[in-house]
């Protein structure tokens, strides 16, 4: 039995709304459905005072509904609140869609700053979502982290969307602000020349300056990685720390450079363990990370 | 002690000022809407102002373990200018049931003109209609008509006192407006509205009761330590804790606690979602507490 975006979002609210909540949930889907903006204007903001802010309890079975009714949601930091604003926005008449446009874009101009994570995942589900790819560049420009994150991680709007020069600034921000690459669905299959150079260079940028390099700008650098990065991998792979050295282990081993062996045999404890998956890109990207979580 | 500045306009000030105000204490500052010295000639200089005070200076002020709060509303001042004045109503429902709008203010009279009186009635009504208190400012000149003026026509309106702040008053004003049962706010800004000398004297003679203490700081020469100083400028002066506790922080979170978006546990305990969405996972500003701000022993070095 598959299901929905829209029925699912309905079955995990009715499981932990309260039967007030859920009431006025379902009077203001109408309202919105009528086609007045105000009343989704209103209806948007109040709805965490009204239905609350509480995480959605999600099991595994419900995360692979989402994945089956959207492939590439990901709603397990959804909250009830954010669900009761999906619905909202997706209750809105659509037919038209230049005046659908105007009235999201509207929200996401005036909107705080958990509603502009909500907005930012809900594009996923929104009808017309392929009119969103300017807001998309538009909204990693952000310097909330929070809102960049509700772009870049677990949301595929960015990989089908976005223009190769809005992803390369997305993924080289994420650097640049301290967010995690491995959430960035897609990060594999839209590796470029372009931005492996990128990173390249801001790679050598901060070993100049003796500043830390993220240590999952290898993943996506070592695909394409020239001279330069190899000087560089190779520095660290002798000097780094542990997790510098598995990053890199890692990112030799997928490269089948010749230069990547020789580099990979001046430690190949940490090499071997790289070869036979004891390492993983997850894993990688926890522990450079944990103290966030 | 944890002080609340339930009236001051951080946008206008500097990284140092939020370092300053978390250092002494400062857990929740209240942010109203008002004239930014450069008068607006279009509603979309709003519109970005409004969205400002809900996003960019509340994530701004998280940096510091500042809780941010606003009030949203039309000031006195602009209500002058009828064409934009009427587009800004317009923009009021997108913003009024923003989460941590606790007013609709800073609303009231400049010059007294119909106009501003005719922009005050409407926000009245709105705020009736969202349920949110209100914050008065009353006029720098002919303030006392103004003030009185002001409560007028709240009354008319079948306004309850105890949704209204009446903002900036002084030793002219206070007794008519404690009177009349309306939260009493005063405002210490140098050399014009009120000394904190001043202000220990008023609460020596009117008590605590319904008196809220701010800083009105903004883009003049004003002090963003307002509140902190002029707490301990009364525990000094020999008034008792539980008064300076009523002014500096209690008063205020009774009042703006009306609208439902200012609790003292999201300042003291975050809640997990809260912490996630403002506080970027920032484990040092987690459970309220106020970030570590670390200054090198040599200040002329910039790492």
């Amino acid at each position: 039995m598959s299901y929905t975006p829209i029925q699912l979002l309905e079955n995990w609210i009715l499981r932990q709304a309260s039967d007030a909540g859920q009431a006025w949930l379902d009077t203001q889907r109408e309202a919105v459905a009528s086609g007045d903006p105000k009343s989704l204007y209103l209806a948007f903001g109040f709805a965490p005072r009204k239905i609350g802010k509480a995480d959605l309890e999600l099991t595994e079975r419900d995360l692979n509904d989402a994945a089956e009714s959207r492939p590439g949601w990901q709603p397990q930091t959804w909250t009830i609140d954010q669900a009761a604003r999906v619905l909202l926005l997706m209750s809105l008449p659509s037919e038209d869609d230049a005046a659908y446009l105007a009235t999201i874009e509207k929200l996401f101009q005036t909107a705080e700053i958990r509603e502009q994570i909500c907005l930012y995942q809900a594009l996923q589900l929104l009808p017309h979502q392929e009119l969103f790819d300017d807001r998309l560049a538009e909204g990693i420009r952000t310097n909330i982290k929070t809102v960049f994150c509700a772009i870049a991680h677990c949301n595929p709007l960015p990989m089908e969307l976005m223009s190769e020069p809005a992803w390369n600034q997305m993924v080289l921000k994420a650097l640049f602000i301290g967010a995690a690459l491995d959430p960035i669905e897609g990060l594999d299959q839209r590796v470029n020349p372009e931005l492996a150079r990128m990173l390249i260079d801001f790679a050598h940028e901060r070993r100049a300056a003796k500043r830390p390099i993220p240590v999952e700008l290898w993943r996506v650098a070592a695909p394409f990685a020239d001279e330069i990065a190899l000087e560089d991998m190779k520095a660290l792979y002798t000097s780094g720390e542990n997790l510098e050295k598995s990053a890199i282990a890692l990112a030799l081993v997928s490269t089948a450079l010749d230069e990547a062996d020789e580099i990979l045999k001046t430690d190949p404890e940490v090499a071997k363990r790289a070869e036979s998956g004891d390492i993983t890109w997850r894993g990688i990207a926890e522990q450079a990370y944990a103290s966030e979580n | 002690m944890k002080f609340i500045d339930p009236h001051i306009h951080v946008t206008s000030r500097t990284t140092d000022d939020y370092e300053a105000m978390a250092a002494a204490g400062v857990a929740a500052i209240i942010e109203p809407a008002f004239w930014l010295g450069q008068p607006r000639t279009n509603v979309g200089s709003f519109q970005d102002y409004f969205s400002s005070l809900v996003g960019f200076e509340k994530f701004r002020a998280a940096q510091f373990g500042i809780r941010h709060y606003c009030t949203i509303g039309l000031n006195s001042k602009e209500a002058n200018n009828e064409a934009l004045a009427e587009q800004v109503m317009e923009l009021m429902p997108l913003f009024l049931a923003k989460e941590n709008v606790v007013a609709v203010g800073e609303i009231g009279f400049d010059d007294m003109t119909a106009a501003e009186e005719k922009y005050l009635r409407i926000q009245l009504e709105m705020a009736k209609e969202v349920n949110l208190p209100i914050l008065i400012h009353t006029p720098h000149r002919n303030k006392k008509q103004g003030t009185y003026r002001s409560m007028d026509i709240i009354e008319e309106h079948e306004i309850p006192p105890h949704m209204v702040v009446i903002d900036h008053n002084n030793e002219e004003t206070c007794e008519e407006v404690l009177r009349r049962g309306y939260w009493t706010a005063f405002t210490i800004y140098p050399k014009t509205k009120m000394g904190n000398e001043r202000m220990v004297e008023v609460v020596k003679k009117y008590g605590a009761e319904r008196i809220i203490i701010d800083s009105s700081a903004d883009w003049g020469v004003s002090d963003p330590l307002a509140v902190p100083k002029t707490g301990n400028l009364m525990l000094e002066r020999g008034i008792p804790k539980e008064h300076v506790e009523l002014t500096c922080y209690k008063n205020a979170l009774a009042a703006y606690g009306q609208s439902g978006q200012f609790e003292e546990s999201d300042w003291l305990s975050p809640e997990p979602i809260d912490q996630r969405s403002l506080f970027e996972g920032n484990s040092v500003l987690r459970g309220g507490q106020t970030p570590r701000v670390d200054k090198p022993e040599d200040d002329r070095i910039i790492q």
